[in-house]
């Protein structure tokens, strides 16, 4: 173990041990869960960002493939307060070791995450104490692709066809912007066929599937980059019914006409309550974003069903005329609570079986 | 939806006097609750029958009444107030029992009360094994197998195929009572014969036992409109099989991946909305498989609940206040979480730091009793600790029981670490200094390796301390872990104030940090703070106003309790008043103090030297008031004013001059007390001599101790050398064993004063019932005296005053004194608040602790207005609850040690209207006819025959030992004669036990004999026999048991405070 340092774009330094003697940058997000730094690290929306655990203990209950959200682990580093790393059982950070993932423990987060609601989101990295020079190189090298579509980089590279669990059933579009396992899940359950797209897909290659409904799922980055996504969505609007998760809701609504805009800080955790006028009831939603829709932007043809109540930002919309809704949280979970779930039900009853 | 347009008046049950299972976080719960309902501009009337809470304080709510907790007395407060509705679920099982008769008896609905919380159906879903486990099989939810028994024949037979160990769980009662796990069939028969007897449906579940399966506790809220929130999940460290209240718990859980606590959490949830509960919380208890996770619901309470306090301090979640809310109509939603003053309470707090609960035990003052813990509750209070890690969390947990540690390196057993007991904690530790692995540790223990692993860390570092000398890097890892100055002192053969200046040298200091609900995620409004060596230290504290800061009491023990919380609160609020700034510390989860909007700032810290000192380098207050808390802050203020702090009020001379007992028996002779004859011996040869000075009979006690530890009364020199031989290793030079004249049957007196610069009050006498030798805590007492003279009570108060005068005290003073032929003598002086202050100030209708305050902060005559407060219209009884039936072997018999855990106040118009009202609160039985058993001391007999004569007058029959049997029939009363369980079979025990008996009277006085009689107690106990062994306890309860067959009820709602 050595010391190390996260040093912030602005010269803002924290001082931790560097468990593994990796350097990298990214931005910089928070997160408020207890649990679930499997699921979180494992999240391609997570992408080029660097996370700091707010909840002080990690890699407490081990680790376990099954709750893996991706293949592979998307953040550039993991850094929080203190990190199991007993003879009995030490797998979530070898794991990271081995995904070559800079480590940084004793950190204190908690001053951390003030700074990082005080000045917003933003770049860092993480290296051997003292080396700012290096850290500032990072940082500007990872602040690089800041304007480009990120979901190129998560998403499947060609459409991938698989059965779903329902024998006879819906056929299944997911435009992948960097899906979560959880929502493929979710998705296999309701239907017999499903094609990922990547998210660069022409309109035509999805309607050759002749799919029942789209899904857009969740991914990272700005929104506003996502034009290739975007376009395809909206010519897919109106023809099928869509069901947008995250990244999916905000290419959904921008695709509907309206803006989105960059949070200071954003929403990552598993309490964030949300009030669900389609479910008629409020409950408790994951969350894992940095924009948001501005509901001004909104036309009259969209509604907004759904609104995160700790800010009264939008965290969902729904449009009757284009069959479409999209939510801003995580229904499908993982980490996060299950009480959304219900709203695959609604998409498939409502908007995909009504048509 | 907002505030219910029907309803304009509210009810409260509060949850009665302190018992294991039920004590003052019922009064948390039930004053934030009042608190909620009385700013919504509702009426609200409150009932409970301990005059210790906050609660019952008049300016709580508009209308308190301190009457018992059952059914007449209830349906009577009913009729009179007509209130729109009933919350079922603020007191406790108690008060969910009280709401369920009352609305099965159709009281509620013949007064048109509507019934708000869990109602009849919630809580028969949830306690009827039957229609729970339908309810759960409905959402696919598993359950340990058991079934449902209702005769001992039925039990023997199903046990064979649930198969042992079993665990029985008698229906419908509280914190485990009567429950237990069986090994074997043998074993099995002893508990279910208890267990049947507890169920007041005698209704036993026998159950498989989960024994080693990790637990976990769930605290849920629902509102009307279905939405749900998990306020705080809660791991215990301790596996199935200790009761929950007798865990160490943590919070948030640890040891489960998120996707086995999501369908946790999801389970919960569908329970609760399962269960009809139609607002308010609920707790909901899991066992998981260590291995195969799998796993168990456990049981639901449909009701605010010990854990629930516990939850709201760990997250800052207020429970019950937001039940309260949502009970008069409110959503989730619609309420403001107060701690971020921005964001709802449909919410699940976000923690970033560790929280330890750890109970506390107090085993060694019921002799007899084993320390093994069970199903059964059995500690008497709790602490929580905050921390950044777990090790940090821990340790400050430990740290603010305020226990000294056992000395388990001489006695190191490995039998120890196999059975959950109060000690195993310090067992593991030394297991591991031992060098045992975690494995091993996991074999013998169950608990999950991954605790072991950090108490193995724990030790590491101690280790290495150990070879080390000072240096800051291994300091600062310490502290990090939770070491105490204290600790590192004693690893580094160094006072502690060294430790404390070296880590000031070096800049290892705590940083304060909030509770803040959501992880640092929004602002918050809140200071509610923790210190950690986690963070940096942050600038010195800066505020406009003078701050105060108070010492609060720490755990619920037994001798400092919830009357002390009291007088902090109390305080605070009057100091506020005052426009200071208050500060407090304390580290008790379950009391008011620490509720995070009763003080402007709170410390959730231990109450230790370290921890104060570090708050008050924080706040640097203007002065710190340590006579609200006890005798722990007492304590503390001996070292605190050698150090640049301001102590409030009476001076460390004067508290020094209070409790050093030479010069304060040469002060009490001065002033014309007398005091009982005493002196200081070391050791057996030393304390013979002395004897033949003082002369038997003598009490014998340690100096400095609280609730009388280690006290006895030995009556020749054969007890004398009995008791140095069993408590040698607590004296020496330096700590002198006190030995003074025991004044038998002598009449004690308790008197709280105020007395400020130029002025000073007697708040009131309260008489002891029981006669010298009783421990003041454990008597009953009645306010205003019926035996002692008006002459002498003006005596007593001039002399009080006089003494006060001479201690130059600014703030409380509490004195015991003993009165006998008119002579007054001075027992013990307490320069602070004390227990009887609560009950005295409800008493008397003087608010005592705000004159207190006013005295401590110098406020002068002409500032204070004093009134002749002197109403007593209204007789007062202080009744006292014992633990004994929880504390298994442990015996009744009252002596200068003290045992009770709470008290009840019995409010009439006559002594023994008020004493019946007491005895009835304290949960007495009252037989109206049947055998009653006496064994008595010679001379108790004639005092009590005019009493005998009245009860056989009454139509109840006599039996008694020999020598009793043989003094009632020359006295012309029929007495059957029963042997004595010496004498051989059938003996009186035998009697009792075969439920001839309905009452017994058993006084002795001879240790011998105390220990010859103690099976007829423990008897008595354990079959729910009355059974009192003092004889104007028993003069006492024969009044009442005549006076309650008159069965004539009145109320009388308290007056306000008058200022």
């Amino acid at each position: 173990m050595e010391s190390g340092s996260l040093i912030l774009e602005t010269g803002e330094f924290f001082k931790g041990l560097l468990l593994n003697k990796k350097t990298q940058a990214g931005e910089l997000v928070f997160n408020t869960s207890h649990s679930g730094y499997e699921e979180i690290a494992t999240d391609p929306s997570y992408y080029n960002q660097m996370m700091v655990m707010a909840a002080p203990l990690q890699g407490n209950y081990s680790s376990k493939r099954r709750n893996w959200q991706s293949d592979k682990i998307w953040i550039k580093a993991f850094i929080c307060l203190e990190i199991q790393k007993s003879e009995r059982d030490k797998k979530w950070l070898k794991t990271l070791e081995e995904h070559k993932i800079p480590v940084l423990s004793h950190v204190d987060t908690r001053q951390l995450v003030f700074y990082l609601r005080k000045y917003g989101s933003l770049y860092g990295a993480v290296v051997p104490s003292g080396d700012q020079t290096k850290a500032l190189d990072l940082i500007k090298k990872a602040k690089e692709i800041r304007d480009q579509d990120w979901t190129q980089f998560v998403c499947v590279k060609e459409v991938k066809t698989l059965e779903g669990k329902k024998k006879k059933g819906l056929n299944l579009a997911l435009i992948d912007f960097g899906f979560k396992k959880n929502i493929l899940k979710e998705l296999l359950k309701r239907v017999s066929s499903l094609q990922i797209f990547p998210s660069n897909s022409s309109f035509e290659m999805v309607k050759k599937f002749n799919p029942s409904a789209i899904v857009l799922s969740n991914g990272p980055g700005d929104p506003k980059n996502v034009l290739k996504g975007t376009k395809l969505v909206k010519r897919l609007l109106g023809r099928y019914p869509i069901f947008g998760i995250c990244m999916g809701h905000q290419i959904l609504a921008r695709a509907l006409g309206a803006n989105t805009y960059k949070l200071k800080f954003g929403h990552r955790g598993s309490n964030h309550p949300i009030q669900d006028a389609l479910l008629n009831r409020i409950y408790m939603s994951a969350q894992n974003h940095g924009y948001a829709v501005n509901p001004e932007s909104l036309t009259k043809e969209v509604q907004v069903s759904q609104i995160n109540l700790n800010d009264k930002t939008v965290a969902g919309i729904f449009s009757k005329k284009y069959k479409c809704l999209s939510v801003q949280f995580h229904p499908e979970n993982g980490p996060g609570p299950t009480e959304a779930l219900a709203l695959f039900d609604y998409f498939f009853e409502n908007l995909v079986k009504g048509k | 939806m907002p505030l219910r347009k029907d309803i304009k008046k509210v009810m409260i049950i509060g949850s009665g006097p302190i018992v294991i299972g039920q004590a003052c976080e019922f009064d948390y719960s039930g004053v934030q609750a009042c608190k909620a309902l009385m700013d919504l501009g509702l009426e609200v009337v409150l009932l409970n029958s301990n005059p210790a809470t906050i609660m019952t304080d008049p300016e709580t709510v508009t209308k308190v009444y301190i009457e018992p907790l059952k059914f007449d007395y209830v349906k009577k407060i009913l009729e009179i107030e007509k209130p729109c509705a009933l919350i079922s679920t603020l007191g406790g099982q108690t008060a969910l029992n009280l709401c369920i008769e009352l609305e099965k008896k159709k009281v509620l609905s013949d007064l048109g009360v509507q019934l708000l919380g869990a109602n009849v159906k919630v809580i028969e879903s949830v306690e009827d094994r039957d229609q729970f486990v339908k309810l759960l099989s409905k959402i696919g939810a598993k359950y340990a197998p058991g079934v449902l028994v209702k005769n001992f024949k039925q039990a023997l037979k199903e046990v064979e195929s649930i198969g042992f160990p079993v665990i029985l769980r008698p229906n419908y009662t509280l914190g485990g009572s009567g429950g237990g796990i069986a090994y074997s069939r043998e074993d099995f028969k002893i508990k279910l014969m208890e267990a049947l007897l507890e169920s007041p449906t005698s209704e036993v579940l026998i159950e498989k036992s989960l024994i080693g399966w990790k637990e976990f506790e769930l605290e849920v809220m629902r509102d009307q409109r279905g939405t749900c929130v998990v306020v705080c999940s809660i791991e215990n460290v301790d596996p199935c099989g200790v009761h929950t209240g007798d865990s160490i718990t943590v919070a948030p859980q640890i040891t489960l991946s998120d996707r086995a606590y999501q369908d946790m959490r999801e389970e919960a949830i569908q329970i609760i909305q399962k269960v009809g509960l139609e607002t308010g919380g609920a707790n909901i208890q899991f066992a998981v498989h260590p291995k195969t996770g799998e796993r168990r619901v456990i049981e639901v309470n449909p009701r605010v609940s010990r854990s629930s306090a516990l939850a709201s301090k760990a997250t800052g979640f207020p429970i019950a206040k937001i039940s309260a809310l949502l009970a008069v109509g409110f959503t989730l939603d619609e309420i403001t979480n107060d701690i971020t003053g921005a964001t709802p309470s449909c919410y699940e707090p976000a923690l970033d730091y560790i929280v330890t609960k750890i109970p506390r035990f107090d085993f060694e003052k019921y002799p007899g009793s084993d320390d093994i813990l069970s199903t059964q509750m059995q500690s008497v209070g709790e602490v929580m600790a905050i921390g950044r890690t777990f090790k940090e969390s821990f340790q400050k947990a430990l740290i603010s029981l305020e226990q000294s540690e056992p000395e388990v390196s001489y006695s190191f057993d490995e039998k120890k670490l196999t059975y959950p007991n109060s000690e195993r904690i310090y067992y593991i530790f030394e297991a591991f200094r031992r060098g045992y692995t975690v494995e091993a540790l996991y074999h013998l223990t169950n608990i999950d390796p991954w605790f072991l692993e950090q108490w193995e860390e724990i030790v590491n570092l101690e280790k290495k301390l150990m070879s080390s000398s000072l240096d800051v890097n291994l300091i600062h890892q310490a502290k990090r872990l939770g070491f105490s100055d204290k600790k590192l002192a004693e690893i580094f053969n160094k006072s502690e104030k060294e430790i404390y200046n070296y880590r000031y040298r070096k800049g290892i200091l705590p940083a304060f940090y909030k509770v803040d609900t959501c992880a640092g995620e929004f602002e918050s409004q809140t200071p509610y703070y923790y210190s950690t060596y986690w963070g940096k230290k942050e600038l010195n504290f800066s505020s406009k106003k003078k701050i105060l800061l108070i010492i609060g009491s720490g755990p619920n023990r037994i001798g400092q309790g919830i009357e002390f919380d009291y007088s902090c609160v109390r305080g605070i609020k009057e100091l506020k008043r005052q426009g200071y700034k208050v500060a407090l510390i304390n580290s008790n989860p379950e009391t008011v103090s620490t509720d995070y909007d009763t003080s402007d700032l709170l410390f959730f810290e231990p109450v230790n030297l370290e921890c104060v000192r570090e708050v008050l380098n924080f706040i640097r207050p203007h002065q710190t008031i340590v006579q609200l808390g006890g005798q722990t802050p007492i304590r503390l203020a001996k070292s605190l004013y050698k150090e640049p702090y301001k102590i409030a009020g009476s001076s460390v001379q004067s508290i020094d001059r209070a409790e050093d007992r030479a010069r304060f028996a040469k002060l009490c002779s001065h002033l014309g007390f007398k005091t009982p004859r005493s002196a200081l011996a070391f050791d057996s040869p030393s304390a013979l001599k002395q004897a033949e000075f003082i002369s038997y009979p003598l009490i014998l006690r340690p100096s400095y101790v609280l609730g009388g530890r280690r006290m006895e009364i030995v009556r020749n020199e054969q007890e004398l050398k009995i008791y140095f031989k069993k408590h040698s290793q607590v004296f020496s030079k330096k700590r002198p064993c006190f030995m003074d004249e025991y004044l038998d049957s002598f009449l004690e007196v308790d008197v709280d004063l105020v007395r400020g610069k130029d002025w000073s009050i007697v708040g009131g006498i309260l008489e002891h019932i029981e006669a010298t030798g009783v421990h003041s805590g454990d008597s009953m007492g009645v306010l205003p005296p019926q035996r002692l003279k008006k002459e002498i009570c003006k005596k007593i108060e001039q002399l009080s005053l006089d003494l006060a005068q001479e201690l130059k005290i600014l703030g409380f003073l509490n004195l015991q004194l003993a009165v006998s032929h008119d002579e007054i003598y001075m027992l013990e002086a307490n320069p602070r608040s004390s227990r009887s202050v609560p009950f005295i100030s409800k008493a008397v209708g003087i608010p005592l602790v705000d004159l207190a305050v006013k005295a401590i902060m110098g406020e002068k005559k002409s500032q204070v207005q004093l009134k002749e407060w002197r109403p007593e219209k209204i007789v007062c009884v202080k009744g006292v609850i014992f633990p004994f039936k929880k504390i298994k072997k442990s015996d009744s018999i009252l002596g200068p040690e003290m045992k009770s855990i709470g008290e009840v106040m019995g409010r009439d118009k006559s002594y023994s209207l008020a004493l019946t009202k007491a005895l009835i609160s304290s949960d007495f039985q009252f037989p109206e006819k049947g055998e009653i058993f006496l064994s008595l001391k010679e001379k108790d007999k004639i005092f009590l025959l005019p009493h005998i004569q009245d009860l056989v007058k009454s139509g109840y029959t006599l039996s008694g030992t020999r020598g009793t049997a043989d003094f009632l029939n020359t006295h012309g009363l029929r007495c059957l004669t029963v042997k004595k369980v010496i004498e051989g079979r059938p003996h009186c025990v035998d009697r009792i036990l075969s439920g001839k008996i309905v009452v017994v009277f058993n006084t002795t006085s001879e240790n011998s004999s105390i220990k010859a009689s103690f099976s007829i107690r423990r008897s008595c106990i354990d079959h729910n026999i009355p059974c009192l062994t003092e004889a104007h306890a028993i003069q006492a309860f024969i009044i009442t048991l005549i006076q309650k067959k008159k069965n004539k009820i009145e109320v009388f709602p308290l007056d306000l405070y008058d200022i």
